[in-house]
């Protein structure tokens, strides 16, 4: 019987490896997918803000007088992630009780703000209070 | 799950320590495991109250990221009920403290504000505290802020005096409700007749029209309270005063929801 090895020297059948290939584009789409929109997102918030070569503000603590001045919208999603340190935006709407996409939006908006951090780890992205100079 | 309660108030000298104090333990006489947080670092003053002249570590090293919140926590040693007792964490009360805590910028309070929100896990998950008692500085401070978003609870200690009622009202819906937090009233020193269950009925209406938030309890105005200086636990050292069975029924109502 043909067999082959995974990447991981894994010994698998044929049709085991033509079975897993239309998962993997799948989900290859899906990664390709999620960024697109994200770019999107913050192409969107950057055109409300005047164009595209506004820069992010780069110094702005997420303090709690503006997390004070924020709007209730953007508050919400803030206190959210203060609340769990470090979340995606799946976990974030698990807590707002909003839909996943509005998180997002709100997440890149406040990291173009620059009251959050974003770090991408394989497909999903992270949205993290500044912490390097937590001492 | 422990809960986080911040006792805050508009104006200054409505009662807050005192009532956070006999709050704690209150909790600590019925069983809890609560730990009592001096976050007036402007104004700390219960270090002086439980005769604490030095400490290995001061709240404000916790905030500062120079110590870990178990080296900042003193057990007192007047024991409570039969066994329990209380835990405190101080803030230092020399000038320098107080000058240098005046003096942080937004990114220190930021880090401080990660840091109180870190003790749900550090104090109420690992340690296996039932309650954390946040004793903050009146109005619109950055610690006193800090305490309340990372509270579950709001208690807000408020008195009949007009200046401080049309505070009260604007930090409802300015801050409190902006933060979306459970908030409730104590009023303090109440010089109206509540002894019968008309007269504080009575009364509690009058402050549930006014504030349009759950009263939590309602402190007449008692001379014993006043002429004992703030220098002993008053639900320790006289259970049988109205002022402790107040406190005591407070403790009790926090409880029950906690458990609903």
């Amino acid at each position: 019987m043909y067999t082959c090895k995974t990447p991981r020297g894994i010994r698998v059948t044929k049709q085991e490896t033509l079975a897993r290939k239309p998962q993997k584009i799948l989900e290859k789409i899906t990664e390709h997918l999620e960024k697109l929109n994200e770019k999107m997102e913050i192409m969107i918030e950057l055109q409300k803000r005047g164009g595209t070569d506004v820069k992010p503000f780069l110094d702005a603590p997420l303090d709690v007088m503006t997390l004070l001045s924020m709007p209730d919208h953007l508050r919400k999603t803030a206190m959210a992630v203060c609340r769990l340190g470090r979340a995606t935006a799946q976990e974030v709407a698990d807590q707002t009780h909003r839909a996943r996409a509005v998180e997002s939006g709100y997440l890149n908006q406040l990291v173009i703000m620059g009251h959050l951090k974003k770090e991408r780890m394989g497909r999903k992205a992270y949205f993290y209070v500044e912490k390097e100079d937590q001492g | 799950m422990g809960k986080i309660i911040a006792v805050h108030s508009y104006k200054g000298g409505t009662g807050k320590t005192h009532v956070s104090v006999n709050l704690a333990a209150s909790f600590v006489k019925h069983g809890k495991k609560a730990c009592l947080m001096d976050l007036d670092f402007r104004a700390p003053s219960l270090a002086t109250f439980f005769n604490v002249e030095k400490a290995e570590c001061w709240l404000n090293d916790y905030l500062n990221g120079t110590c870990k919140i178990d080296n900042a926590i003193i057990e007192i040693d007047q024991r409570i009920g039969s066994e329990s007792k209380l835990s405190v964490a101080l803030a230092n009360p020399s000038t320098e403290a107080i000058r240098d805590m005046s003096a942080k910028d937004r990114k220190w309070e930021m880090r401080a504000l990660g840091r109180l929100l870190a003790l749900r896990n550090s104090l109420l998950n690992d340690k296996g505290f039932d309650y954390l008692i946040f004793d903050t500085s009146p109005g619109l401070q950055y610690s006193s802020i800090n305490a309340i978003v990372s509270a579950d609870l709001v208690i807000v200690a408020a008195t009949f005096d007009r200046s401080d009622v049309e505070g009260t009202k604007r930090m409802l819906h300015e801050l409190y409700d902006l933060f979306e937090k459970k908030t409730e009233i104590i009023m303090n020193r109440v010089l109206h007749d509540t002894s019968s269950k008309s007269g504080k009925d009575y009364v509690e209406n009058m402050i549930k029209e006014t504030y349009q938030t759950p009263v939590l309890g309602i402190i007449p105005c008692f001379c014993d309270v006043a002429k004992a200086e703030g220098s002993f636990i008053f639900v320790q050292e006289k259970p049988e005063h109205p002022f402790s069975k107040i406190l005591d029924e407070m403790a009790g109502k926090i409880e029950k929801s906690n458990s609903a």
